[in-house]
C-alpha cells in the first residue's frame, strides 16, 4: 500500500490527482503489477507466456462479466443477475448446438441466439429497474430467481457437452497463438470504442447526477435501459468464454460469479455509487480476483485454507483500494 | 392538545382509514391470508395448524437474520450486510461444535456463538465507519472470508450435532402449543418493537438513517450506532445460526447462505426501504412470512423445480410493485 | 407579442404551497427578473417552465400557443434553455463534456465526436475568457473547480443549448464583478438576437443594470410586473415583503445591562484558526448577541461550525465559562451547554420524515443521558419549547417535512431550548424562512440574552445583524477586519468593513 499512496502525497499531487482523474484503473494496475511480480517470485513458470495465456482462458468469462457489471454500476445501479444470465445463456447455447448437430453453422447460430438471449434479459432488468423504478438490488435478484428457473427449464442437469468444434477453438491456436488472445484483444478493442460511446458518458453522467441528468434532458430512463442491455450483452459473452472453458453445460455455472463481478469492479476503481469508473478497470479488477487466487496456490497454501486466504486477500484489496481512490480523488 | 391553538395550517390528518390499507404490514398480512387460502385451495391441508407451524418456523429462522438486517438497513447509507449467511453458517457449526449433540454444551454454544457473531459485525462496522468502506463491498468482503473459514474449519473438524433440548426448542411445541423459536421470534419481535419505538437507541437508529449529518449535529453517536448496528446484525445471525442447528439436527455446507438474500427480500416487503430511516420490524417479521410461505406453496404445487423458480422470481417482481417505488424525476 | 406566457400556474408539496398563482409574460428580446423573498416560488416557477417539475395547473404558452412541457427533454425541444439556482452538473465529468451533455456531438451514431465536442465547448469557454480563472479548461473535471467556476460551467451549459428562451435562476451568486460583467455583456448580445431571457438575483443593483422589466412574486403568487425604467428598489422591496414591512423596524433596542457596562465574559476564543478563518478572537459576555457580518462566506459559518466542534481546528483556544472547551465533536459541545443552529435545515437541521417528536429530542436524550424515550412525557417538554417558537404544528405525531420550512426552522431551533445551553450559535439561522417566522425567532433570542444565554449571530442579511446584535464583527478574509460597537453599527460602516481590502 505505501508504494502506491506515497507519491500522492510526494512532489506533484495535482499531477498525480489529474492521471488519477483520466485513468480511475491506476490503483488497480499498480496492485496488478505487483501481484503478477509476487507471482514470478513464487512461481517463476507463472509468468511464462503459456501460464499466462491459461489464466486468460479461465478468468476471461469473470472478466467480460465484471465488465458488464461496470456498464450498470456506472449509472449507479447494480446487476445480481449477470451471473444466472450467464448460466441462461450457457444452456442455451448447449442445447441449440447439441440439437443443431454440432456443426460449425450450428455453433454460430447458437452464438447469435445466446446474444439475443442476454440481450432480452438485460433489456428485461432495464425496464424492471428503471422503468419500474424498483430498488436494483432486491429486483435483480427476483430476475435472477427467475433467470435461473428458465435455465433450469432449458437444461434441468449439469453435464450436456459442447461440441468439440466449440471447445477446441476457444482452448486452441490461431496461426500459433492461442485463441484466447485475439478475444483478449478483440475485448480491448470493444472496451475502447465503448469508453468512446455517448451511451458511456451518459451512463457516467447518470450516475454522477441522476435528477442533474434528467434535469438537463438527459433521457436517464432510457439510458439506464440502455447500460442494463449493454450488461446482458457482455453476459452473454461471457457464458460464450465459460462454454469455451468448462465445454459443457450447468445452469447454475454463473451464479458463484455474480458477488466476484461487483468485487471486482470495486477494485478495478469504478464508485458503487456511480459516475466514476472505466470497464478496463473492471477487466483488471478480475484479473486481480484471478492472480490473488494463483498467488495463493503457489506460495503454498495448504488446499483446505486457499479459501480462506483468498477471501482475506480480496477484502484487503478491495478495502486498500476504496482507501487509495479516495485519497487521489480528495 | 395544547397544540390546537396554533393548528391553522395544519396538514389533514393522515390516520385515513384507506391510507392504512397501503400500509406494508397490511398489505403483507392480507396477502398472507390470500396465500394461505390459494394454497388450501391447491392442497387441502395447506393451511392446517400444523403446517401453519411448520412454516411458521421456518419464518422464524429468516425473521431473525432479518431482524439484523432489518437494523442494519434503518440506519442508512446504503446499509445492507451481505454476510448474515456466513455467518448463520458459521455459527451453526460452532454450534454443533460447541455442544455436540450434550445438552449441557447449550449455553456454552449459544455464548461462543454470540461472540462470533458480534466479532465479525463488528469488524463489518468498522470497516465501513472506520475505514469508510461501501456496506455492499465491506460485507461481501466479509462473506468471502466466512466462506473460507467455513472451509477450513469443516476439513478440520467434524460437523457437530444439536443437542436435543434445543431439536426440541425449535420443533416441538413447548407452550400454548406452540415451540420455543416461535416464542423466541416473538419476542424479539416485542423487543425490536419496544426499542425503535421508545428509546433512545431506537430513535437515534431513525435518525441516522434519515439524515445522518443532522444526526451528528444534534450530537447522535453516528459511529458507535452504525457499529452497534452491524455488530448486532451479527448477533441476530448467529442467533439464527444456532435455532437452524436446532432445525437441522447437525450443520452441513452453507445451510446459512439461502438467507442472504431473501433477509433483504423480508425487510423489503416488511416496509423498510434500502434506503433506510423508514419502516420497522413488525412488517419485517410479516414480510418473512409471506416469503416462507409462497416458497412453501410453489413446493407444494406439483411442477418441476424450473418452474417454481420462475414463479417466485416473478411473484416477487409483482409484489414489489406494491412497495415504495422510486421517486420520479419529475417533481 | 408575447414569447412566453404563463398563466394560473400553481404546484403544492405535500401541505406546501410553493406556488399559488403564478402569472407571467414574457416578451422576446427582453431580460425580465423575477423577484421576491427566499421561498416565495420563483424557483419552482422556473423549473415548471422548463419541465422538470410538474404543475398541479396552469397553463403554459409559447409564441401563444398553448404548449405541454412534459419534461426536461421536452423543454429543450421547445426551445427553452435553464440555468439551474443548485446547478445541474456531472461532477466527475469534465467541463466541455457538461456543456455539451445534453446533446453529446455524434460520429458514426454511436460514438462521441471529440472534436466537434471540443470545438463547440470552446465556443462557450471563449465566451468567458480572461474571466474564468488560469485553473478553466475544457479538460478540467468538475468537481475540482471553484465554487465559481461552477456556476460558469452552468451559464455556458445554459448557453450552449441555443435556446431561444432562456431561464437562469440565480445565476451570479458566486460571480465576481468582473465574471458577472461579462455575462451581462453575453446577455445583453441575446437581447440583440431577440431572445427571451428570465433572471433571477437577490442583488438590487444586478436587477437594474441588466433587466428590463420585473415581476415581483410573494408567497407564490404574481403581485406586479412593472419596467425597471419606471421604478426604484425601495418601491420593489416594499411589493416584496408586502404590508409586513413594519417588522424589520420594530426590533428590540440591546438590553441596557449590555450596551453601557461589561458583563462577565462567557465564551473566550483566542487565536482561533482554521480552513477558511485565522486569528478570529474575540469574547461573548452573557446577555450579549455579538453579530457576524461582512460578505456571505468569510469564514463566519466555518468559524461557528469549528467553534461547535463539527470542523476542526488546526490552533487557538477557547473557554466556556472560564474553562477550556476541546472541542472534539458536536457531543461534547453540546454536553458543555453550547448550541448550534445553521440556516442550511435540510443538512444539519431537520431529521426528514421523522415525527415533530423525535426531530425537537435529540438534545434532551443526550444531555439527560436518557434510555428510554416515554413519548408522554416528551411531550410534555417538547410543548413550553414548541410554544415558546410560536410553532404552528398539528400533532407530535406528524413528520416534520409536513411543515412549511419557517416551521421547520422552530422544531430544530427548539431541540436547544428544553435544557437552557449557555451559549448560542446562530449560523444564518433564518435562510429561506418566512417574515414572520423571522420575527418570532429574533423575538425569542431576545429574551434568550436576557435570560443570560451568549448568543453569536451570523447573518447574511444585514438589516437583521443591524437590528439585533449588539456589536457587530466584520470578517473579511477569514479575518475580523473591523469590529462596529455602539453608533457605528450603521449600514454604511458595514458596507465598508465588508468591501475593503483586507
Amino acid at each position: 500500500m505505501a508504494s502506491v499512496s506515497s507519491p500522492v502525497h510526494g512532489a506533484a499531487p495535482g499531477r498525480l490527482k489529474r492521471l488519477f482523474e483520466r485513468y480511475p484503473f491506476l490503483p488497480a494496475l499498480v496492485i496488478l503489477v505487483v501481484l503478477l511480480a509476487l507471482n514470478g517470485v513464487f512461481a517463476p513458470n507463472s509468468l511464462s507466456f503459456r501460464a499466462l495465456t491459461g489464466l486468460l482462458s479461465t478468468y476471461l468469462a469473470l472478466m467480460l462479466l465484471s465488465v458488464a457489471q461496470a456498464y450498470v454500476v456506472f449509472a449507479s445501479d447494480i446487476d445480481l443477475s449477470v451471473g444466472a444470465i450467464a448460466s441462461l445463456v450457457n444452456v442455451t447455447i448447449i442445447v441449440v448446438m447439441q440439437q443443431l448437430g454440432g456443426g460449425v453453422p450450428s455453433v454460430l447460430l447458437a452464438l447469435a441466439v445466446g446474444l439475443a438471449v442476454g440481450l432480452a434479459c438485460g433489456l428485461a432488468n432495464g425496464i424492471v429497474v428503471a422503468a419500474l423504478r424498483l430498488q436494483p438490488i432486491v429486483a435483480t435478484f427476483a430476475t435472477s430467481i427467475f433467470f435461473t428457473g428458465l435455465a433450469l427449464y432449458v437444461l434441468p442437469v449439469a453435464g450436456t457437452p459442447a461440441p468439440a468444434v466449440f471447445w477446441r477453438t476457444y482452448g486452441g491456436r490461431l496461426l500459433g497463438v492461442p485463441f484466447v488472445v485475439y478475444l483478449a484483444l478483440g475485448l480491448a478493442l470493444v472496451l475502447y470504442l465503448l469508453a468512446r460511446s455517448r451511451l458511456a458518458t451518459q451512463l457516467l453522467a447518470v450516475g454522477d447526477d441522476a435528477q442533474a441528468a434528467y434535469q438537463s434532458g438527459l433521457p436517464v430512463t432510457l439510458i439506464r435501459i440502455k447500460g442494463y442491455a449493454l450488461c446482458g450483452l457482455f453476459a452473454a459473452l461471457a457464458a460464450f468464454c465459460i462454454t469455451g472453458d468448462t465445454a459443457s453445460g450447468d445452469p447454475l455455472v454463473g451464479g458463484k460469479m455474480t458477488l466476484l463481478s461487483v468485487a471486482a469492479v470495486v477494485l478495478g476503481g469504478c464508485a458503487l455509487s456511480g459516475g466514476f469508473g472505466t470497464a478496463i478497470g473492471a477487466v483488471l479488477g478480475a484479473l486481480i480476483i484471478g492472480l490473488i487466487n494463483s498467488l495463493v496456490f503457489f506460495v503454498g497454501t495448504p488446499s483446505e485454507w486457499q479459501n480462506l486466504v483468498q477471501g482475506l486477500a480480496i477484502l484487503v484489496a478491495l478495502m486498500v483500494g476504496i482507501m487509495v481512490s479516495r485519497r487521489a480523488r480528495a | 392538545m395544547s397544540a390546537d391553538t396554533t393548528r391553522s395550517d395544519a396538514p389533514p390528518r393522515p390516520r385515513l382509514r384507506l391510507g392504512a390499507l397501503k400500509a406494508p404490514v397490511v398489505v403483507a398480512l392480507i396477502l398472507i391470508v390470500a396465500l394461505l387460502a390459494l394454497g388450501e385451495a391447491l392442497s387441502p391441508g395447506f393451511a392446517s395448524f400444523e403446517q401453519i407451524l411448520r412454516l411458521l418456523i421456518v419464518a422464524a429462522l429468516l425473521g431473525i437474520v432479518a431482524a439484523g438486517q432489518n437494523l442494519v438497513i434503518l440506519g442508512g447509507r446504503e446499509g445492507i450486510d451481505l454476510s448474515v449467511g456466513g455467518v448463520v453458517s458459521l455459527s451453526a457449526i460452532v454450534a454443533g461444535n460447541v455442544m455436540n449433540g450434550a445438552d449441557g454444551g447449550i449455553a456454552m454454544a449459544i455464548l461462543a456463538c454470540v461472540a462470533t457473531g458480534a466479532l465479525f459485525g463488528a469488524f463489518n462496522g468498522l470497516g465501513v465507519t472506520l475505514l469508510r468502506i461501501p456496506p455492499l463491498v465491506m460485507t461481501l468482503g466479509m462473506l468471502g472470508v466466512l466462506q473460507g473459514l467455513l472451509v477450513v474449519i469443516r476439513q478440520g473438524i467434524p460437523s457437530g450435532r444439536a443437542a436435543p433440548a434445543l431439536s426440541e426448542f425449535v420443533t416441538r411445541p413447548f407452550l400454548l402449543g406452540l415451540p420455543g423459536i416461535i416464542w423466541l421470534w416473538i419476542a424479539i419481535g416485542l423487543v425490536m418493537a419496544f426499542v425503535l419505538k421508545r428509546t433512545v437507541f431506537g430513535h437515534r437508529i431513525y435518525a441516522i438513517g434519515s439524515n445522518e449529518h443532522a444526526a451528528y449535529m444534534a450530537g447522535v453517536p453516528v459511529r458507535t450506532m452504525r457499529v452497534a448496528l452491524f455488530t448486532l446484525s451479527g448477533v441476530f445471525a448467529a442467533i439464527a445460526g444456532i435455532c437452524l442447528l436446532g432445525y437441522s439436527g447437525s450443520s452441513f455446507a452453507n445451510v446459512g447462505e439461502q438467507y442472504m438474500l431473501p433477509s433483504i427480500i423480508a425487510v423489503v416487503f416488511g416496509g423498510t426501504p434500502l434506503a433506510g430511516g423508514r419502516g420497522g420490524y413488525t412488517g419485517t417479521m410479516a414480510g418473512a412470512v409471506l416469503l416462507v410461505i409462497l416458497q412453501s406453496i410453489l413446493t407444494t404445487v406439483n411442477i418441476d423445480e424450473s418452474g417454481r423458480q420462475m414463479v417466485f422470481g416473478a411473484t416477487l417482481l409483482v409484489l414489489m410493485l406494491f412497495y415504495g417505488r422510486g421517486r420520479t424525476m419529475r417533481a | 407579442m408575447t414569447k412566453l406566457t404563463l398563466r394560473g400556474v400553481s404546484k403544492a408539496y405535500g401541505a406546501t404551497q410553493a406556488v399559488r398563482r403564478g402569472d407571467l409574460e414574457i416578451a422576446p428580446g427582453e431580460v425580465h427578473v423575477l423577484i421576491g423573498s427566499n421561498g416565495s416560488g420563483k424557483s419552482t416557477l422556473c423549473k415548471i417552465v422548463a419541465g422538470s417539475v410538474r404543475p398541479d395547473a396552469g397553463a403554459v404558452l409559447l409564441d401563444g400557443e398553448p404548449v405541454a412541457v412534459s419534461g426536461p427533454q421536452a423543454a429543450r425541444a421547445l426551445g427553452i434553455g435553464i440555468f439551474y439556482q443548485e446547478l445541474s452538473l456531472a461532477g466527475q465529468r469534465t467541463v466541455a463534456e457538461n456543456i455539451c451533455l445534453t446533446d453529446l456531438p455524434r460520429k458514426a451514431g454511436l460514438f462521441v465526436d471529440r472534436r466537434a465536442l471540443a470545438e463547440r465547448a470552446q465556443r462557450y469557454i471563449a465566451l468567458f475568457e480572461d474571466v474564468a480563472g488560469d485553473d478553466f479548461a475544457a479538460d478540467a473535471v468538475v468537481d475540482r473547480l471553484r465554487a465559481d467556476q461552477r456556476q460558469l460551467v452552468e451559464i455556458m451549459k445554459a448557453l450552449a443549448t441555443e435556446a431561444p428562451v432562456l431561464i437562469f435562476d440565480e445565476p451570479t451568486s458566486a460571480l465576481d464583478r468582473a465574471q458577472v460583467e461579462r455575462f451581462f455583456a453575453i446577455l445583453r448580445g441575446l437581447k440583440q438576437e431577440g431572445r427571451s431571457m428570465i433572471f433571477i438575483s437577490h442583488r438590487m443593483d444586478e436587477i437594474f443594470a441588466i433587466g428590463d422589466r420585473v415581476t415581483v412574486i410573494r408567497d407564490g403568487e404574481t403581485v406586479a410586473t412593472m419596467a425597471l425604467a419606471d421604478t426604484e428598489p425601495a418601491a420593489v422591496i416594499r411589493l416584496m415583503v408586502g404590508e409586513k414591512d413594519e417588522l424589520a423596524a420594530a426590533a428590540p433596542q440591546p438590553a441596557a445591562a449590555v450596551a453601557s457596562g461589561r458583563a462577565e465574559p462567557l465564551l473566550e476564543v483566542e487565536g482561533f484558526t482554521g480552513a477558511g478563518f485565522h486569528d478570529v478572537s474575540f469574547a461573548v459576555a452573557r446577555g450579549e448577541i455579538l453579530g457576524f457580518g461582512g460578505l456571505h462566506g468569510q469564514g463566519q459559518s466555518a468559524v461557528l461550525r469549528a467553534l461547535f466542534g463539527a470542523l476542526p481546528h488546526s490552533a487557538g483556544s477557547v473557554r466556556l465559562a472560564g474553562r477550556p472547551l476541546a472541542s472534539r465533536g458536536p457531543r461534547e459541545t453540546i454536553r458543555r451547554g453550547c448550541a448550534y443552529v445553521s440556516g442550511d435545515r435540510g443538512r444539519d437541521g431537520v431529521i426528514t420524515g421523522r415525527p415533530i417528536l423525535e426531530n425537537v429530542m435529540p438534545i434532551h436524550y443526550l444531555r439527560n443521558r436518557l434510555v428510554l424515550a416515554r413519548p408522554g412525557a416528551l411531550r410534555d417538554k417538547a410543548r413550553p419549547a414548541l410554544e415558546a417558537l410560536r410553532t404552528k404544528f398539528a400533532g407530535f405525531g406528524y413528520p416534520v417535512s409536513s411543515l412549511s420550512g419557517g416551521n421547520q426552522q422552530k422544531i430544530v431551533i427548539a431541540r436547544w431550548l428544553i435544557d437552557r445551553p449557555s451559549v448560542l450559535l446562530l449560523d444564518d439561522p433564518t435562510k429561506g424562512i418566512d417574515l414572520s417566522t423571522k420575527a418570532d425567532l429574533f423575538a425569542l433570542i431576545r429574551e434568550l440574552a436576557g435570560e443570560g444565554l451568549g448568543i453569536v449571530l451570523y447573518s447574511s442579511e444585514d438589516a437583521e445583524l443591524l437590528a439585533n446584535a449588539d456589536r457587530i464583527l466584520v470578517f473579511n478574509g477569514g479575518r475580523i477586519s473591523r469590529e462596529l460597537v455602539g453608533d457605528e453599527r450603521t449600514r454604511y460602516n458595514l458596507y465598508h468593513a465588508a468591501y475593503e481590502a483586507a
